[in-house]
């Protein structure tokens, strides 16, 4: 019997669910403001996918920091590594020839096909609302990399029938646009405050995977812009364990800064 | 041209004057780590105008540059505060219609200055395919085909900027520039090589002598540099990893106060305007409490 957590929180359960998704082929870097996929990757490690290749920052090779303390592309985070990956060739050459496969990314809106927008709302040359910018994402979308999804503010803003802007693509609209443009990969998993969901594999729409625990279907479908694909079966998500919660409390981000990115959100942490 | 091996080391006021009304800068950055704060801020009292600025990341310094009216344009992939949140007058500029810019992948625009430091005309990448991005700014972007394979590949322009701007842990009075615990990022490695004029603050300077015992420390060397300043704390409010980390505090002060306009001409006022030297600056920004704390990286 595994001995499951009663007692946690909205975040610590998508850091225990991203966790379970890696494993000990994966090889994973990571962007900035990651704290909830650093603690994944970090809890992994720890407890089924010991052989877990993470280069923290995408600079710190197998890196050991022990806990999260600045923030996550912070040089604080490459403690122990076994190599600086000197960014311009090394990282760039890895990451286009996918040997860096693991990427996760969240943003302003994502679509049902998965594309997500962190650049404009509202029109790109005269924006009603300019956002950061898509960063990293707009590099790891289009380089076959094993797209892993987060978000913590699952709601109509952010779930939308279509990206305003498309910089960061998933399946596009649904064709075959990336196999025409020599993409592989893609989007694969979209895990969020309120459920999981994965992308059906012939229409490239987003499928509910599983229901956190204490949401209900009739909630995540009216805090989604789009129609879900929504399974016969719809399990619940499998909750963290008590020793997973307690690494991940005690060990990997005693500071708990993965509840920054829950600024915003109507999920309270 | 190469800058000659003579004795570089000058103020923050002399290095300003290398840099032209108009000129393009590349500016090194992250959102919180290690940026030539210093030299922003003696820019925005220089009043500089119609700068672009080309960042991987933007961050604070942009920011602070935009707010004071020193910039055209932006060129980045992203310009933000990490977990401190948006860069608000970056975001208000490009919202009122003030502010130009142009936003690539990063593999897009390392690869526009990989091309100009080679001095070619195109670099070419996978990177960015199928996204809009291309559409935005078709005069330094296009989507062709490889002339081997047919495949698809994205065609970016060369890019020489004017002058490079970076913060550093250490180099010589002629400029051999250090970097600890090595030269890693993109930006000190690509910036200095495709501009024109490099311009350096570095937290100490060594003798050359020291230089030669440490070569693999060096990240740029004399040859492409063309002024040295001394400014402890150059990157604060940014980290200098290992010596200084990045003012929590301050970011959070100045994250609060840049939700508006009279905010940051505040803020502006009293940690940009006002101090007459990097010694005023950090008395201002906390003094030695707010300096042994981000050396105690809390």
């Amino acid at each position: 019997m595994t001995d499951y957590a009663k007692d946690y929180t909205a975040d610590e359960l998508m850091v225990c669910r991203l966790a379970r998704e890696l494993n000990d082929d994966s090889i994973m870097l990571n962007g900035t403001v990651s704290f909830i996929p650093v603690s994944a990757a970090m809890l992994a490690r720890l407890t089924h996918a010991p052989g877990l290749t993470w280069v923290a920052g995408a600079v710190g090779v197998d890196a050991q920091p022990g806990s999260i303390l600045g923030n996550t592309l912070d040089p604080t985070m490459w403690k122990n590594c076994v190599m600086y990956l000197p960014q311009l060739e090394d990282m760039w050459s890895y990451v286009h020839r996918n040997t860096l496969e693991v990427f996760c990314i969240r943003g302003a809106q994502i679509d049902k096909y998965g594309n997500v927008n962190n650049s404009v709302i509202g029109n790109f040359k005269k924006p009603k609302v300019r956002l950061p910018g898509s960063a990293g994402m707009g590099d790891m979308c289009t380089l076959d990399k094993h797209i892993l999804i987060w978000s913590t503010t699952h709601n109509a803003r952010t779930f939308v029938e279509k990206v305003d802007f498309l910089a960061a693509p998933g399946y596009f609209d649904g064709s075959d646009k990336r196999e025409k443009l020599g993409m592989k990969n893609g989007p694969k998993l979209v895990v969020t405050d309120l459920c999981v969901m994965d992308f059906e594999p012939k229409s490239k729409r987003m499928r509910l995977q599983s229901l956190h625990d204490g949401v209900s279907l009739k909630q995540v479908q009216e805090r989604t812009g789009f129609e879900l694909i929504i399974p016969d079966q719809i399990p619940t998500t499998e909750p963290p364990t008590k020793e997973q919660l307690r690494l991940l409390r005690e060990v990997v981000d005693p500071k708990a800064m993965r509840k920054i990115e829950f600024r915003g959100s109507e999920t309270k942490v | 041209m190469a800058a000659k091996k003579e004795n570089k080391v000058m103020s923050l006021a002399e290095a300003a004057k290398l840099v032209r009304d108009g000129d393009v800068l590349a500016v090194q950055g992250m959102g919180t780590q290690i940026a030539p704060l210093a030299m922003a801020r003696e820019l925005i009292r220089a009043k500089k105008k119609d700068l672009t600025l080309v960042h991987v990341v933007g961050g604070i310094a942009a920011d602070w540059m935009i707010a004071s009216g020193c910039v055209k344009k932006v060129m980045f992939i992203i310009v933000n505060l990490d977990e401190f949140g948006m860069a608000n007058n970056f975001r208000r500029a490009v919202e009122a219609g003030k502010l130009e810019i142009e936003e690539y992948t990063e593999h897009q625009i390392l690869t526009r200055l990989q091309a100009g430091a080679k001095g070619l005309s195109f670099g070419v990448t996978r990177s960015g395919l199928g996204s809009e991005l291309l559409e935005t700014h078709p005069e330094t972007t296009k989507m062709i085909d490889c002339p081997f394979t047919g495949q698809k590949v994205v065609a970016v322009r060369g890019l020489e900027p004017d002058v490079c701007l970076l913060h550093a842990h250490r180099a010589d009075m002629y400029g051999n520039v250090q970097f600890f615990p090595r030269p890693i990022w993109t930006d000190v490695d690509v910036f200095p090589r495709a501009s024109k004029k490099v311009i350096v603050t570095v937290e100490e300077i060594v003798d050359n002598e020291e230089i030669r015992r440490t070569p693999e420390h060096t990240g740029i060397p004399y040859f492409k540099v063309d002024a040295v300043v001394h400014v402890p704390y150059g990157s604060h409010p940014c980290s200098l990893f290992p010596t200084y980390a990045f003012d929590r505090k301050f970011f959070e002060a100045y994250a609060a106060a840049s939700r508006t306009d009279e905010g940051t001409h505040a803020f502006l006022e009293k940690y940009v305007l006002t101090p007459q030297s990097q010694a005023e600056y950090l008395e201002k920004a906390g003094g030695a409490e707010a300096l042994l704390r981000i050396r105690k990286w809390d």
